[in-house]
């Protein structure tokens, strides 16, 4: 067992030739020496075993990084499912006057509750018209405009609404006159589906998974806000459709990690926009193929459930789909059509939704204390909402119950939008899964399958202590409009992905 | 710059394998022995390419707090095995 017995010996000669004490004028022989070359015999098998063991942890965190398959999603508890009406949707019911007028006692019930005095309708109207503080990192001129400007291409397009969950919008367009009628026959369903998502990637998809339509998830009946007016999808829809085209747009690390300033609400608004221009051209290029399709942001379907089920990511506490590598930093658009040869996704894991078991610092950043804390009963995971008055008759309107989840009070999450001027995303921000592109947080994504609940409970408090996931912290505004330098040359060639490295 | 980091990584992984491909001509140790010394090295190394992807992606903290744990950790044991495993057998062998 001891260290100290049986040092090497090495016989006299060759340590005369190891320390060049060969003949006078004669070149020492270096690979007589015995010594040298056991040395570099060992050197190589150490730097041959060293390349192998890299080489073997990289092959197995890609292999991790591919999720594993699960076959128990969704679970449902039928008792409580039903599908979800689109009108009993936050951002549905907010834009809808005739569904203010109908539910009076929804706005009585939230502002007695919460002992406050809130404007569902005007209050969506007026979001934008706070003023701005040029004292006020965050909140200034500059922001604002920024927020503007990334929703105006779909203010132009006559879209703006399909945020809200308004079908038929000219970029999701329920139109089909532009159907080819040669349809084009695709030699394997693989062809299909690779085909799919190569569009997907060069239109600027950060991700792409296909599902089979999946009528659970669908909103029913459809709502026509601007109509004020109840859509089915047997009479009004344009064709059955059998498959749906899932899509993961990113959005910038930097400016997110502003949250809750106004700065954040320019990625998300530029978001919307990206799913309306996307979906429109995967729409499109269907059409050409010779297949009905339409494209969807927050429309047709619930774009969480969908997401999940064409294999892109996981459930998270605060709502959100969390993807690895991105976390809840993507918005989801969707493409519905009637092709159904093409091969299928199926749901992953990568134990995420595990993870968000022992974290909850979506919960603790959350300033309208709007999503479910660890100590709340079983973490906030179940089947129904068990946040705070939701043991109130009528007061989880607007959850879709009996799957299990964590169940966020979005009436709360929207109060503040209001509130604030802008869209949030501090839960966005907060996320341990929202990292920026480097190989270290791939390395952390890579092993969470494999870490034991105490490891993620360990790991969900070192992510803000090595400085991520802060929010409300004036310094990120400053810093982020400082994050355009080097755009000229832009030698790291990063954009919206990961993080530009000015963050 | 993350091609230079891999380049720089690469070096002393290399410098480190020969330091140990060294040692092991000098001097028979036992299993854990090595094992601790190869645990060590990995740490330092990956606490040093932590504090570099840290610093490119604009996040110090990140990087000096990776370094102190993961190298850190990873000197700690490599001085560790060096006080009480190797150095004594050395100590040995130049006497013997």
């Amino acid at each position: 067992m001891s260290n100290e017995q049986e040092p090497a010996t090495v016989p006299e000669e060759q340590q005369k030739a190891a320390a060049g004490a060969d003949a006078p004028g004669e070149a020492p022989d270096l690979l007589k020496d015995s010594s040298r070359r056991l040395l570099f015999k060992r050197a190589m098998v150490g730097g041959g075993a060293a390349l192998l063991g890299g080489a073997g942890a990289y092959g197995a965190a890609r292999v991790s990084l591919e999720g594993r398959p699960v076959k128990d999603y969704p679970l449902i508890d039928e008792t409580l499912f039903k599908p979800k009406d689109q009108r009993d949707t936050i951002l549905n019911f907010v834009s809808s006057k005739a569904l203010n007028e109908k539910h009076p006692e929804r706005n009585e019930q939230y502002n007695r509750l919460q002992n406050k005095e809130f404007d569902w309708v005007n209050g969506f109207r007026d979001m934008y018209s706070k003023p701005w503080d040029n004292n006020k990192p965050g909140y200034t001129q500059m922001d604002r405009a920024l927020q503007k400007a990334g929703w105006e291409p779909l203010n132009i397009a006559g879209s703006r609404l399909s945020a809200n969950l308004q079908p038929d919008t000219p970029f999701n367009s329920w139109d089909q006159s532009g159907v080819e009628k040669e349809q084009y026959q695709f030699k394997s369903k693989q062809e299909a589906s690779d085909a799919i998502k190569t569009a997907a990637r060069l239109f600027g998809a950060v991700k792409c998974g296909i599902a089979r339509r999946d009528r659970r998830w669908d909103y029913d009946p459809l709502y026509d806000i601007e109509n004020e007016k109840e859509l089915s999808w047997e009479k009004d829809f344009p064709f059955e459709p059998k498959t749906v085209i899932v899509i993961l747009l990113p959005m910038d690390y930097d400016c997110i990690s502003t949250a809750p300033a106004w700065t954040a609400d320019g990625t998300a608004a530029d978001g919307y926009t990206q799913m309306g221009v996307k979906a429109t051209q995967i729409a499109t290029f269907l059409h050409v193929m010779g297949y009905h399709a339409v494209g969807a942001g927050n429309d047709l379907g619930s774009s969480v459930p969908y997401a999940i089920m064409a294999g892109l990511g996981e459930g998270g506490r605060n709502g959100h789909l969390l993807a690895p590598g991105m976390g809840p930093r993507v918005r989801i658009a969707k493409v519905y059509t009637d092709l159904d040869f093409v091969e299928y996704d199926q749901p992953h894991t990568w134990g995420i939704t595990e993870f968000c078991l022992s974290c909850g610092k979506c919960a603790d950043a959350c300033p309208s204390e709007a999503i479910p804390k660890l100590e709340d009963e079983n973490g906030g995971y179940g089947f129904q909402p068990s946040y705070e008055f939701s043991d109130e008759p009528g007061y989880t309107w607007n959850n879709h119950l009996g799957i299990r989840k964590f169940y966020s009070d979005a009436k709360k999450c929207y109060n503040f939008w209001v509130e604030n001027g802008g869209a949030c995303s501090a839960c966005i921000a907060s996320c341990t899964f929202n990292e920026p592109d480097a190989w270290h947080h791939w390395f952390i994504m890579a092993i969470n399958p494999f870490s034991p609940g105490f490891l993620h409970g360990l790991m969900a408090e070192a992510h803000p202590a090595f400085g991520y996931g802060h929010t409300n912290d004036p310094t990120k505004p400053l810093k982020f409009w400082k994050t355009g330098e080097g755009m000229r040359t832009n030698i790291q060639m990063k954009n919206n992905i990961g993080t530009s490295n000015k963050s | 710059m993350e091609i230079l980091m891999g380049f720089f990584l690469g070096v002393l992984a290399m410098m480190s394998v020969m330091g140990l491909a060294y040692l092991s001509t000098i001097i028979k140790l036992e299993w854990y022995t090595w094992s601790s010394l190869v645990t060590g090295v990995i740490a330092v190394l990956f606490g040093i390419g932590w504090l570099w992807a840290s610093f490119l992606e604009g996040y110090p903290q990140s990087g000096s707090l990776g370094l102190i744990v993961f190298s850190g950790a990873g000197v700690f044991m490599l001085v560790l095995t060096w006080r009480f495993l190797v150095g004594p057998a050395l100590e040995h062998r130049t006497k013997g």
